[in-house]
């Protein structure tokens, strides 16, 4: 089963996905997949509190910035992977957070998570919606929503499952699951 | 007529070009640098010709209201811009809020209402 998770930012996305993603693992291997590479301070207390949150949660922590299949690597099980969002901005700016986007990035990372659902017995994804305000965005940031767009779409087509949270509220877009 | 909502880039056109067998010449885009045309079956990119509207201090729904016949039996689309935090500048604000007021007009007289979310249709209406 794979399942696309999105929403709105501090809106529970997190928690919900690790749920599902217990639940589908019934007590079977499960990895977070975190793609997070933090930079500063803030950075460091947002994962600190991600880390605590799913303590006994009978995760394995897997740090994976960039070529996102390499969790499969000796791996088997259910993977949740937060967020596809950092993903996309860590291939995108392979170097820094300024300077040129990397035109191939999109690409790789629909292939990496594609492999993702087509090899873990169970994948969940946390991606973020952010597409509905009223901002004349610069075109570094209109190329960066319209490529995570683009991922979005993608995951929704092959993902069984689609949920947006909705200040905590389950939508289903696709598919379904017995919470 | 059919109205199409959501965000960018999340695949509104398409929705509507397959859903109603469209070709280029029946999709009017809209600019915020021109006046809306009501002579072809789909409207694109309401959003922007509201935008036109707030530069040239004109009321979009009471456009859209004046030309109902025309569109009545149409498509139009439209960018959900509505939803997030409320922009520091006045045009971006009023931008915003005539979207919406205008979004809400075309919801109540509309046939149909989805809302494309990652490529996917939700049923509104």
């Amino acid at each position: 089963m794979n399942v696309l998770i999105s929403g709105g930012c501090k809106n529970g996305k997190t928690s919900f996905a690790q749920d599902i993603a217990v639940k589908l693992s019934a007590g079977g291997k499960r990895y977070y997949v975190a793609t997070m590479i933090p930079y500063d301070e803030e950075d460091r207390k947002r994962i600190d509190l991600h880390i605590k949150d799913r303590a006994n949660m009978g995760f394995t922590t897997l740090e994976i910035g960039r070529d996102i299949s390499s969790c499969l690597y000796g791996t088997n099980g259910t993977f949740l992977v937060d967020s596809v969002t950092a993903l996309l901005l860590n291939e995108m700016f392979p170097s820094s957070h300024s300077g040129e986007a990397d035109e191939n990035a999109v690409k790789r990372c629909i292939e990496g998570l594609l492999k993702i659902t087509e090899k873990a017995e169970n994948a969940v994804f946390v991606t973020d919606y952010i597409y509905s305000d009223a901002i004349r965005y610069d075109s570094f940031t209109q190329n960066y929503r319209k490529s995570l767009a683009a991922i979005d779409k993608k995951l929704a087509e092959v993902c069984n499952t689609v949920i947006e949270l909705c200040a905590g509220n389950v939508i289903f877009h696709k598919g379904g699951i017995v919470l | 007529m059919d109205f199409i909502i959501g965000g960018a880039f999340q695949g509104k056109l398409e929705y509507a070009v397959k859903k109603h067998k469209l070709d280029d010449s029946d999709i009017f885009t809209c600019s915020e640098n021109a006046a809306v045309s009501f002579e072809r079956k789909c409207i694109y990119a309401v959003q922007e010709f509201t935008l036109y509207c707030v530069k040239n201090s004109l009321d979009a729904t009471e456009i859209f209201r004046n030309n109902r016949k025309k569109w009545k039996n149409g498509v139009i689309i439209c960018e959900d811009i509505f939803c997030g935090v409320v922009p520091l500048g006045a045009d971006m604000r009023a931008w915003r809020d005539m979207t919406g007021r205008l979004c809400a007009y075309l919801s109540s007289e509309a046939d149909s209402v989805e809302r494309i979310f990652c490529g996917l249709e939700q049923k509104l209406k």
